[in-house]
Formats: structure tokens, sequence, C-alpha cells
């Protein structure tokens, strides 16, 4: 039996925050969340309801701007401002893509939401389909993750039950209908335009740009596409207010965002901080500092496409303009600590053989570059490498950068192009000693190549 | 063999998407989890269900890195090999589970039991270093917990599908008040 | 041609103004400067897909460089090609390409015109900083019965493969793997069968694919390339042959948007291999009797005595039993110029109308023929809502014209496949209605039935006919969907609501196979599909029209030319006196006046002496008929192989490919196309036109053509339909007939205006050049009732 707006509304009392602000993570650790009963007894779909109540699609929309949310996927696009991109009219259908194929080395933060709190994420879509004039949304969700497609399909098969999905949704008159899609192991498919082509069942090879999905996506039909974080987030949006969630963070960027924390740090995972937290803070005091009371050598603070950091950089505020500011980018929030005791070398190899692998193919630049440069990384790590391979490797990557099809490419160069310039010293020794300058290899020197 | 049953499966499936072609990833995906690996004959299926010519499925099938397109073991270990396993060791516990199974990675062992992959980044960092068995996650695995899970395998156990270890969660908003409270320098007991 | 206004935007490339149409992409505005932006993956007829990233420009006020492919052009815009920017793109994408290039160009077919070689000497470096382990694949493998591909070789561009999902819409190549492992292949439970797999050959922009035919028998350079013609079927694809010395290797297309939009089909392609046969006549042949007996047998003969019997025994025939004891069967194959010889040496040289040749049953051409040719164009079936395909089947027929189909399809096109087999446009098709072997032309009259008979006739044609209507309603009221569908298994509802769409539809192109018109009753076909069209108001616009798909290269020709027993060339009916007087007076002849025997007669013994050019009718014939040949007294036969009929000829003259003349052709949309020489003719065989205009001589007719050039403005002058041909007017594309001569280019140079589209008031016109045409009018009744 359908729930009516009123109902809804007045048995559940709004959500309220935790001693940190947190917009996404609240209740998420709540035994039994994943359940619509215990989600609703934590307040869930209230936010729903007061949109459905309380707003015109057009006025979420500007409340949405008014909260300053960015997108979470990367890129970090004003998503109010992406929202109001979408033609008024259109021939085709309109469609929303959540794009939850979260893939890029050092980030773990939509597997967990859609593991624990899958609620949030439906009641994020249906709120942000609602805003859009969307009926037909999607939940593209990553192949290598069956738990969390069968999590989504759950609370889609509960929500439907509920009458938050379908067909007049708390007779609100507004129809939405949830398809939960898998991929099937390809990072480059987490790129918006390559998302859909694989949602349309072809090979992910990314899109011509112009047209960009909001005017000709999914279908050929308008389309919006945001990540799973940043649609998890827009129902605190709602609950709250745009003010309340815009109170927090820096003037740019506001609000709160998941930092995966992962490699040598005492305690990793997930925190949700408010924007400008400063990434000694988020390394030392949550983190529990660097495992085994080393010092750090490189910091990456948006995922492996993001250039390193060094501890030089420990007081730059994780906000989207200071980090881009430090040479780098907070990108997808997968911040990965590297101890001293880490041949860079061996780490750059390591996140370039990831690009090789995931190229899609379909360019000349980052097909043919990634194998070059991985044939070139292999060769110095292994001790073999020429003086020269230096400033090669520097323009292989000036030739993939800017010049690839999609930014896959450019991606590929940040670890190599920021190492270069902060710790050129590791690959000369590399090339003179034959061998790493610190960690395991470094203690047996690699012979010179017979040939 | 692709049976009246899985070709109804796959219609339904279809029917989900605005076009047919949709329904090309999650009906493959049906074919493997049905044969074991994608067939010629689930191929031609697939073709058929959504509106596709075989060779366009084959092109599709060969892309993602998750259809098999021949048999493979029964326990599939995925070990992940990226950046923050990388960091966290896990080649080393890669080389453990090589040698302890006798073979090498991407390859079957001769009984066809087991199948040992090298996979990009699973999305579980912060648990890192992380192996799946037949898809489900076994994370923070230090040499012991791999030697257990080897023999749980052996013993025909299986590993269920279960949320990751998310603990770090847990602590709770009053240990980052306090962080918060010591300031951006201040050190917190572990 | 509508010639719709389209917005022009005005940019500068390197500094200079150009103005290209709305829409275009900066590489076609470079290629209109005659700026050459290097590219791979992009192709003009195919969708930008942006991928090798070698066609990089800088755009001002963009902050990196633009793929010229891609970027459209916009008002104002200002590109440089030559920026060290720009070059340090280019050479870094060459290098790149060049990693994993084995490099093998010494032994490889494309070398000398290959872009990977070309555009590396233009925009690459000079040296590769790669020294490293190549990727290796084994090569080449076969991708078909007739392509090889080399995988070392292959740059990824996707042309191959866009083309035979894309455009060909078959089974063919695919992506397969991705990354640095990304490989073209096929899927070995899809063979690469395509009857359009050559044009992947031709796309390739470097030494991947080849052609076994072609591979290692020569260096690009030692090619001389002629533009021509295809000589195989009745679409007449324009083509460029490239000759070695003096074999014909390969046929390229010579793209030709009108007609074959840039492609060949395999059986043209591959098709020179009897222009390159071994077994070809080389010497005239006369029969003399046997050392043995009374046998006989042919043996080689000069020239002079070949020709000299032939035109001793052609007027004995003609002294003793009168002209109408000779006739003659043309050919579909020849030029235009030779089918009009050849008649003329029958009705001029010999008196009689006993000419004809192979066809479908095109009746009641003494009222005249435009009924029966395709109203429309090729081109124009883009513009086309529906396709009816009514005993066709044009993949096996008319195969470029079946691509076009696709391209039909792909825009949106509505195609319904009404045929008795299986085609392979069916899995493409809206609709396929089937029906038992021989019953296509009570299918046209069913369709005629429904419109008549739930009187949804419109068009400015019905209206103010009411008495015609009715009088063909009565003509098809036993011939409902429903009959049909007992005696002919058809899906009666489907044929009814298909004549209901057609009756409201934009425009429906109609198109049925000559070879459907032999069917039983087929004799009004033409006549039910034409009055179909015209009572539904489907003609006289692009994407609405009415015809048959006619086979050989020049089927349409040899009837524009006469090669009827009782029409003239140009339709006019031989019953036509002042037609008669006009060529009388221009041949300086008298003109046999009644009809002359048709192809069936003259082969049933209707004549004592015939003549046969580029025909092989004994192949078609039961062995009881073609006693009947040897029962002529003198049979001849011109040709380039000795055919069945040749074996029993009492002189065989040998002939040449169409590779080896010049002349035109005229394809079934009525395009008058050029065709030139190619290569020298094999010595020994002579051109149809030589052979006659020799003959002529022998028989002591005073002709002089010393080239083909001269017989078409011959036929300029004598056939309405070809008024203003020449060679030069019809330039590399050709026209449609019917052809008015237009101005002068300001170099002095001939033109010709054609019509793609053949209007109701030609056809009119066209209906009123015939002689006592009855009621009905335009309902263009066959004779056949
Ligand atoms: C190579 C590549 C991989 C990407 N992978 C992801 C991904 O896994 N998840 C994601 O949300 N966005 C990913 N993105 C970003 C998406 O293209 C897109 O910008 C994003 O989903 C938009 O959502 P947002 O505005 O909420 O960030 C990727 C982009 C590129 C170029
Ligand atoms: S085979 Fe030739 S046409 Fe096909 S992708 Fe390779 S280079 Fe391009
Ligand atoms: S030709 Fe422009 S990218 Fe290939």
């Amino acid at each position: 039996m359908a729930d009516t707006i009123e109902q809804s509304t007045t048995e559940n009392k709004p959500l309220p925050l935790g001693p940190t602000p947190k917009f996404v993570t609240n209740h998420m650790d709540a035994p039994g969340i994943d359940r619509i009963e215990v989600y609703r007894a934590h307040g869930g779909y209230t936010a729903l309801a007061k949109a459905l109540r309380d707003f015109q699609p057009d006025a979420l929309v500007e409340e949405v701007k008014k909260s300053g949310l960015r997108g979470r996927g990367g890129a970090g696009f004003a998503t109010g401002l992406k929202w109001s991109f979408l033609p008024k009219e259109s021939p085709r259908p309109r469609y929303m893509c959540v794009n939850c194929d979260e893939s890029e080395p050092g980030t773990f933060k939509d597997r967990m939401i859609m593991e624990l709190n899958p609620h949030l994420l439906v009641e994020g879509t249906i709120i942000s389909s609602y805003a859009t004039k969307v009926h037909h949304a999607f939940l593209y969700v990553r192949g290598e993750l069956p738990y969390c497609s069968d999590q989504c399909e759950r609370a889609v098969r509960e929500a439907y039950a509920a009458g938050f999905l379908g067909k007049n949704i708390l007779g609100s008159g507004y129809d939405l209908d949830i398809t939960v899609s898998r991929g099937a192991g390809a990072y480059i498919c987490g790129e918006e335009s390559a998302l859909m082509e694989s949602l349309e069942g072809k090979r992910g090879y990314p899109r011509l740009k112009p047209p960009f999905p909001a005017v000709v996506g999914l279908y050929g039909g308008p389309t919006v596409i945001n990540n799973c974080e940043t649609i998890a987030t827009v129902p605190a949006i709602v609950a709250h207010g745009a003010d309340t969630y815009a109170a927090y963070g820096t003037e740019k960027s506001k609000g709160t965002r998941l930092f995966c924390l992962s490699g040598h740090v005492n305690r990793p995972g997930n925190y949700e901080l408010p924007l400008g937290t400063p990434l000694r803070a988020l390394i030392e005091d949550y983190g529990g500092g660097v495992r085994g009371g080393k010092r750090a050598k490189a910091i990456i603070p948006g995922g492996s496409s993001t250039p390193f950091l060094t501890p030089e950089h420990l007081d730059v505020p994780l906000d989207y303009e200071s980090v881009a500011k430090a040479g780098s980018m907070l990108g997808s929030g997968g911040v990965v600590v590297l101890d001293e005791d880490t041949c860079i070398v061996g780490a750059v190899l390591r996140m370039t053989e990831f690009y090789r692998d995931e190229s899609c193919g379909k360019c000349t630049p980052c097909r043919e570059g990634t194998y070059w440069l991985v044939q070139l990384l292999e060769r110095l790590e292994e001790g073999h490498g020429k003086e020269s391979d230096i400033p090669l490797l520097a323009d292989i990557c000036d030739n993939i950068f800017g010049k690839s099809f999609c930014p896959l490419g450019d991606a590929a160069t940040s670890s190599i192009v920021s190492s270069i310039q902060l710790f050129r010293d590791e690959y000369l020794h590399h090339i003179h000693a034959h061998g790493c300058l610190v960690g395991p290899r470094s203690r047996n020197v690699h012979a010179v190549a017979a040939s | 063999m692709i049976t009246d049953d899985v070709k109804a499966r796959m219609r339904e499936i279809v029917a989900r998407y605005p076009s047919p072609r949709s329904g090309m990833l999650p009906c493959l995906h049906l074919v493997q989890e049905t044969e074991g690996y994608v067939t010629a004959e689930g191929v031609l299926a697939v073709a058929e269900a959504v509106g596709a010519k075989a060779d366009e499925v084959e092109s599709v099938v060969s892309f993602y890195s998750m259809y098999h397109e021949a048999p493979i073991g029964k326990h599939v270990i995925k070990v992940c090999t990226s950046i923050s396993c990388y960091l966290r060791g896990c080649d080393d516990l890669l080389a453990h589970i090589e040698e302890r199974l006798g073979v090498a990675r991407n390859g079957t062992t001769t009984d066809g039991r087991y199948t040992v992959q090298a996979v990009e980044c699973l999305a579980a960092c912060g648990m890192a270093p992380v192996l799946q068995v037949n898809d489900q996650f076994v994370e923070n695995v230090s040499m012991r917990d791999a030697d257990a899970l080897l023999d749980r395998l052996a013993r025909g156990e299986d590993v269920p599908s279960h949320p990751g270890d998310w603990n770090i969660l847990r602590a709770d908003g009053d240990e980052q008040t306090t962080a918060e409270a010591n300031g951006a320098t201040g050190k917190k007991a572990m | 041609m509508a010639e719709q206004h389209v917005e022009e935007v005005n940019l500068t490339i390197d500094g200079r103004a150009v103005s290209v149409p709305k829409g275009s992409v900066i590489w076609a505005a470079a290629r209109k400067l005659g700026i050459e932006v290097p590219i791979y993956c992009y192709h003009p007829k195919m969708d930008p897909l942006g991928a090798c990233r070698m066609c990089f420009v800088e755009v001002e006020k963009m902050p990196k460089l633009a793929t010229a492919c891609t970027t459209v052009v916009a008002e104002g815009m200002v590109v440089r090609t030559d920026t060290p920017n720009v070059k340090k793109g280019r050479r870094g994408t060459l290098e790149f390409l060049l990693i994993n290039h084995p490099l093998d160009c010494p032994i490889c077919d494309k070398g000398g015109e290959c872009d990977l070689q070309d555009f590396t000497l233009r925009y690459g470096p000079g040296a590769s900083r790669f020294d490293l382990s190549k990727r290796h694949f084994v090569k080449p493998i076969p991708v078909s019965a007739n392509i090889l591909l080399d995988r070392e070789r292959c740059i990824a561009c996707q042309r191959c493969v866009r083309f035979t999902q894309d455009v060909a819409m078959e089974n063919g190549l695919i992506m397969e793997q991705r990354g640095f492992r990304t490989e073209v292949g096929v899927d070995p439970d899809a063979p690469f069968d395509s009857i359009f797999s050559g044009n992947v050959v031709e796309m390739c922009p470097v030494g991947a694919l080849t052609a076994k035919s072609y591979r290692f028998t020569t260096r690009p350079w030692e090619l001389k390339r002629t533009a021509s013609v295809c000589g195989n079927c009745a679409v007449g694809c324009n083509v460029l042959v490239d000759v070695r010395v003096d074999k014909a290797l390969r046929l390229y297309s010579r793209t030709n948007d009108s007609v074959d939009d840039g492609w060949l089909c395999d059986r043209g392609r591959w098709g020179l291999d009897a222009v390159n046969s071994l077994e070809r006549l080389r010497t005239p042949l006369i029969r003399k009797p046997g050392n043995s007996g009374n046998s006989t047998s042919l043996v080689p003969a000069t020239w002079d005595e070949a020709l000299t019997l032939v035109a001793t025994k052609l007027r004995e025939t003609v002294q003793r039993h009168g002209a109408v004891a000779v006739g003659g069967i043309g050919s579909t194959h020849t030029t235009n110029e030779e089918a009009y010889l050849f008649q003329k040496l029958l009705r001029a040289g010999l008196g009689t109308n006993n000419v004809d040749h192979r066809h479908g049953r095109f009746p009641a051409t003494e009222r005249n023929a435009l009924p029966w040719v395709w109203t429309d164009s090729i081109a124009g079936l883009e513009q086309a809502s529906h396709i009816i395909l009514l005993g066709a089947d044009t993949y096996n027929r008319q195969p470029v014209i079946d691509l076009r189909i696709r391209k039909a399809i792909r825009g949106g096109a509505r195609v319904t496949v009404l045929s008795a087999q299986p085609t392979r446009l069916d899995r493409l098709a809206t609709d396929v209605i089937r029906y038992q072997p021989g019953a296509t032309p009570a299918i046209a009259r069913a369709l005629l039935n429904v419109v008549t008979g739930e009187g949804l006739t419109r068009g400015e044609f019905a209206q103010g006919r009411s008495a015609s209507v009715a009088a063909r309603a009565a003509a098809v009221k036993q011939d409902t969907p429903e009959r049909l569908g007992e005696t002919a298994g058809v899906d009666a509802a489907a044929l009814r609501s298909l004549a209901r769409d057609l009756a409201t539809a934009d425009g429906a192109v109609i198109l049925y196979d000559e070879m459907a018109t032999l069917e039983p009753g087929g004799e009004n076909l033409a006549a039910d599909a034409l009055d179909f069209a015209l009572l539904t108001g489907n003609y006289g616009r692009p994407g609405a029209g009415v015809g048959p798909l006619l086979a050989d290269n020049n089927s349409l020709g040899a009837r524009d030319m006469g090669l009827l027993p009782d029409a003239l060339p140009g339709y006019r009916p031989v019953a036509d006196a002042a037609a008669r007087a006009e060529l009388a007076t221009s041949w300086g002849a008298r003109m046999p006046e009644e009809r002359g025997l048709s192809y069936d007669q003259m082969l049933a013994g209707g004549v004592k002496a015939l003549y046969v050019m580029g025909a092989d009718p004994v192949r078609r014939l039961t062995e009881q008929q073609a006693g009947a040949l040897d029962a002529l007294d003198f049979l001849v036969v011109q040709d380039m192989f000795l055919t069945e009929t040749a074996m029993r000829a009492d002189v065989v003259l040998p002939a040449v490919a169409y590779t080896e003349k010049d002349g035109t052709f005229t394809n079934t949309e009525r395009n008058v196309q050029v065709t030139r020489r190619a290569m020298l003719p094999l010595p020994g065989a002579r051109a149809d036109w030589e052979i006659l205009s020799g003959l002529a001589r022998a028989l002591g007719l005073g002709w002089t053509y010393l080239a083909p050039a001269q017989i078409l403005s011959e036929i300029a002058r004598t056939t309405p339909l070809y008024a203003g041909a020449s060679r030069r007017a019809l330039g590399d594309s050709g026209a449609r007939w019917p052809l008015t001569p237009g101005e002068k280019t300001s170099e002095g140079r001939a033109t010709v205006q054609g019509s793609p589209c053949l209007t109701w008031a030609m056809l009119e016109q066209g209906l009123t050049w015939a002689a006592n045409s009855g009621e009905e009018l335009a309902m263009s009744r066959g004779r056949g009732e």
C-alpha cells in the first residue's frame, strides 16, 4: 500500500546531523539500514516526500545550485548547473544515469554507499530525477561488484513496493522507473559517454563531444549523469536545506565529501569531512598517521589519475581550488599515501600499467603511448634505463596529454610527469645504480642487462 | 546448453530497457553464469535476444575483461594488483597463491578447480590487500588468511555474498570531534 | 535536382578565406582550399570518429589542438594547419603509429600509395625513439575468401569495421580486444561473405587489408589508371581501372555520389578475370570442312576473309529470301555506340527490323517506352519514405543499389521486400511479404485492386481520369489480396495494409526486377506497377517513383538504341512514318516499314541468317530450340569467348573487353556515362564498333566511323532522348535522359541537361509520341490483352 506524502512525513522526523556534519554517511553504520524499514526508521525517504511536496522541479535545481554541490566523480563540476543545461523541450525522452562504476585506483566510497545504504542512493536518484524531469533512471553499477548491484536491485524493489517508484509516486503524479544495470569490467565505462555506449550494449568507446550528454545522451535523449556519491548527497541537502549544506566547506568548494584514505596509513578508510580539511588532518588525525611511524614520501590526493603531492603539501586544504593550486586535483577523493620506503618508479610503473590495460584503444596516443610508457618504466625500474629515457618519458606524456580522445590518456601521464618533477633523483638512481633507491629492490642491485 | 528458461530470462532482461540492444551485457553475464563461460551458442542466443548480429556480440564480449571465452576454474581468484594493494603487498600475496596452487597468474589449475587472475583496483583500497573468490570479497588478506581461505576452498566451502569490511566507519563522531579539537596538528592515540 | 538553399559559413585557414556549407568539418574546408590535412580514421562517407588523432589543427580560442575531421566550422573561425604545435601533434601521432608497425614496406603491396608512408614523409619524425619490443601477430590471416589481413600493419582506424558494420550492415570485420591489444578480426561464427567486402581493401589507408587477386602483382607506380564505368551490372558504378602493361589488375571506385556513392560490389571489382582470361579469342574463325567426311570445324582466318565471308553470306541471304530472312541479336553489354551501329547495320544496311536482344517483357513499345524506365534516380531513394522491392533481389542483382537502400533505411525509410525467395535485405526490411514463385505480376494487380477498390487514389493524375480509373478498377476486380492469399499463399492483410500505406506515403519508390516481367502474366507487370504509382501519387518528385531494375551494364542502352524489333533509337515506333523518314534521310537509306521478329521468334527459326553480337542465346535454349539454330543457313557470332553459341557458328569474330574500348553505357536509372579505354585491345581482337564498321565497308555501305565519339554525335542528332550527348558534355558523371543540350561553359565546353526525375509532364509527352494511343491514355496497357 503506497503511502501518501502526508503520512510519510508525519511518521518520520527529519534526519539529525551527527556531531560532525555527516550528510552522506549519517546512520550508514546503523545495522540493517539497507532494509527499507530501518532506513525509514532513520528518517529515510522524508527528503523525497519533502521534495515532491515543497518543490517544483526547477526550484529543486535552484536549491541544489544553492547548496554548491559539486560532482564527486572527478571533474567536480557544479551539479545544479549541470542539471540546468538540459534543454527545456526535446523530441526524445530524457534519462538519468547514476555513475556507480567506481574503478579509479584509490577510490572506494561509492561501493560503501551501495553496500551499506543503497536506499540513500535510490532516494537521491528519485529526487534528482524529479528535479530534472526524468522518468527513467539507470544505476550503472561496476560489474566486479555484484553485491552492490544486488543491494541496489533489492532497494529498488523495496522502493517500488513502498510506492516511492513507479507511477504517481506518493500521489504526486510523478512517475519514475529505475533500472539497475551491471558493467562487465572496463574502467573507461566510468567515463560518462562510454558509460552510455556500454548501457546501449556496445563496446565502451567514449563518444565525440559536443554534443554533450545533457543535449544528446543515452538513446540520443538529453541525459543527466552524476556520480553515486553526488546523488547520495542530494537527500540530505533537501532535508536540511541548501544553506545548511553550504555552511560547511569553503567558499567555492562547499559541503562535505567522502575521502577514501588508503596506502601506508594506520587507519585507512572512508572519512566524510568538510571540503577544505587539511591533508594533514586527514592523514594524521583521522588516518592515524603513516604506518610504522615512518614519514610520508608522496601523496596522491584524488585517485591515481591525479599528480603526486609531497609532505611539503601536508597543509594544503582539501578543496578543489587549493589542491589545484598545489599542482594536483581533488579528483575522486582517493587519497593514497606512499611512505618513505616506497620506490616511486615502481609505484608509477604499477599505476601506468593500469592505464595501458584500461585504455579502450580507440585513439592512437592513449593506445600506443601507454604501451610505450610501460615498457620504458619497466626498463627503468629494472635498472636498465638510460638518462635519455627521462626526457623521452616526459615528451611521450606531452604527446598524449591534451591530444588523446578522452581524459584517460591525460590521466595516464599525471603520475609520470609529476614524479619526474618531484623525484627526478630516484629516476637517475635507477639509471646509474641499476636499482631502486629504497624499498626491497634497493638491497639487491639489479644486474645490467646482458644484451 | 542455452535452455528455453535462459532464453526466457533474456527476454525478461531485454524488456527492462528502452532498446533491446541494452540487454547485451546483462544477457552475457547470464550466459556466463549458466554456461561457466561465454559459449558460441551463448553468443548466438544473445544476438537473437538483443537483436544484434553475432559478430557485434563477439566484438562486445572481447572488450570487457569479465567475460571469458574459454572454460575457467570452479573458483576464480582475482587478486587486486593496483596501487593501494601494491603498497600493501599484493604482489607477495599473489605470488604466494600462485605457488600454493601451482599455477601462474591468469592460468587455471590442471584439475580445473582454480583460476588465478591479477586484476585492477577492486574499490577496496582501504582494506588492502584484497582478493575476490567468484566475485565475493576477501579483504585485509594476510598470508595466513590466504592459506586459511585456500584450505576452505579445498574443503569445497565457498565465500558467501557479504558487505565489505567497513569497520573504520564506526570510528564514531566523538573521536572525530576530538580530532578537530586537537586541531590539524593534534596526534591521536590509537 | 531540388536546389534547397544551404547556409554558407565563412572562416580562414592559414590566412586564406573560404566559405563552406553550414555543418561542414574543418577538414572539408581545408580541402576546398587545397590544403592537405592528413587523415586516417576519417572517411567522407562515414560519420567522424576522431580516433586516429592525425588531423590536428590549431583553432583560435581553443585551448587544445582540434581534430579537423570532427570540428564543425563556425562563422569567423581562424584555423592554422602549420603551427609548431600542430606539427608536433602530428609527429607524435605518427611516431605512436609506427612503434608497433612492422615497417615491412619493401614487401608491402601498399608501398607507394600508403598514407602511413606518405604522411610519415610529409609530417613524421625523421627517426623513431622507440627501441623496445613491438607487438607481434601471425600475418597475414584470411578474413574472407578474397581478403587477407595483416594485423601488424593495422593502425586501428576502424574504417573497414565501420564500413562493414555501419554502411554495409553485414557480418564482417569487427574490433576485438581493447587498448594496445586491439585488433581487427572476424567472428568465426559469422563469416565475412558480404558482396561489398572489397570496399574495405580500398578504404584501408595502410597495407593491412589486401586482396588475394592483387597481392604481389605490381608496384602501384607501375599502374596506368583510367576513369571508366564498371562493365558488370545495370548500376553502372564509376570505376578507375588500374592496368599494368597488358593486365587489368584492379578496379577502384571513382566516386559518383549520384550513382555509386563511392562504393563497388565484389562482382564488379573482381570481375576482371574475364578481361585477363587466356581463353579469349585472338583471331577470327571460319567453319571449314574437316578432314574426316562431313565433319566441320572452326579454323583461324584473317579479318578480311572473315568479314568478306560474312558480307557475302548476308547479302546472298537477302537476295535469295529477302531482308526478312536476316536477323540480329544484340547485346546488353556492348556500348550504346555499338548497339546503335548494330541496329543501323540491320535496318539501313540489310533492310530488316529483325533486331532484338534478351530483355524483360515491356510491351506496347509502339506506343513508347518511357513508362518502362525508372522515373526517379538511385540517389532519390535516400529521400523516399517507403521503398518497395517487387520480385527483386537487389543484393545479388544490383548490389550497389542495395547498398543505397541500406543507406535509406538508416535514414528512416520503410522498406518492404515482396519476393518468392528470401533475400539478404529481409533482415533489415521493415516488412517482408513472401509468396509462391511466379506470382509477382499478380501481386502488382492485387495492390492495384486495393487502391482502386478502396478508393485510395490521389494525385493530379488520378483526378479527372475517373473513366480510366474505373476501367482500371474493373480490369483488376478479381485480383483481391484475399484471393491471392489462397492461390499464392501471400499474407492478404499485409498486402492490403501495404497498399494503404503507399497511398498515403510521403514518397514511395516501387522497383521490380525486369526478370519478374517474364513470369506468367508478366507482360502487364510494368504497366500495373506504373499505374499503381500514378494512382497513388508516387511519381514526379525525388523519392517517389517506379520502374524496373535492369540486369546488365547496358541493358537500358540496348533498348534506347533501338535493339528492338518494333522501335527505332529513342523508342520511336517503327510504325511511326515520320520517325522513319527522318532516319532514312540522316542514314541515307530506305527504312523497312513492318515491325521485325522478336528474340524468341528469330531463335525459333524465323530467319535463315542470324548475326549474334555479344550474346549467348544457346545457354538459355532447350536442345530442340537450339536445333533451330543448326538449321540456320548462316550464323555469325561476335564475342570475347568461344561461347556455346559461337561453337555452332559459321563465322566467329573476336571482340574486345569493355576495358579496351571507348564508348558510353546507360545505367538502369537512365544515366548515360562515358567509359574509356584503359588498355590496348587484345591482339587479334577488335572493338564491336570497329567490326561493325569493317563489315559495313565489306557490304559496300559508305560508313567512315573513326571513333565512338563520332557515332555518339550521330546518336545525339538522330535520337531525341540523347539530344546534345557528347563525351565532353556528359563529363565525368554522366547525365540522365531525356537529355537537352545546355549552355556552353566559359571555356567553350559543351554541356548537357539531364532529367534526374521524370515528371508527369515528361511521361505524358512521351506518351504523345506514340501513334494512336487509345483511351485509357496514360493507363499504359500492354499489347498483352
Ligand atoms: C577515464 C574516466 C573514468 C571515469 N570514471 C568514473 C567513475 O568510475 N565514476 C564516476 O562517477 N565518474 C567517473 N568519471 C567521470 C565521469 O565522466 C563523469 O564526469 C561523472 O560521472 C559526472 O558525475 P559528477 O558530475 O557527479 O562527478 C570518469 C571519467 C573518465 C575520463
Ligand atoms: S585494417 Fe586498415 S582500415 Fe581496418 S582498422 Fe586497420 S588500418 Fe584501418
Ligand atoms: S582523421 Fe581526424 S582523428 Fe582520425
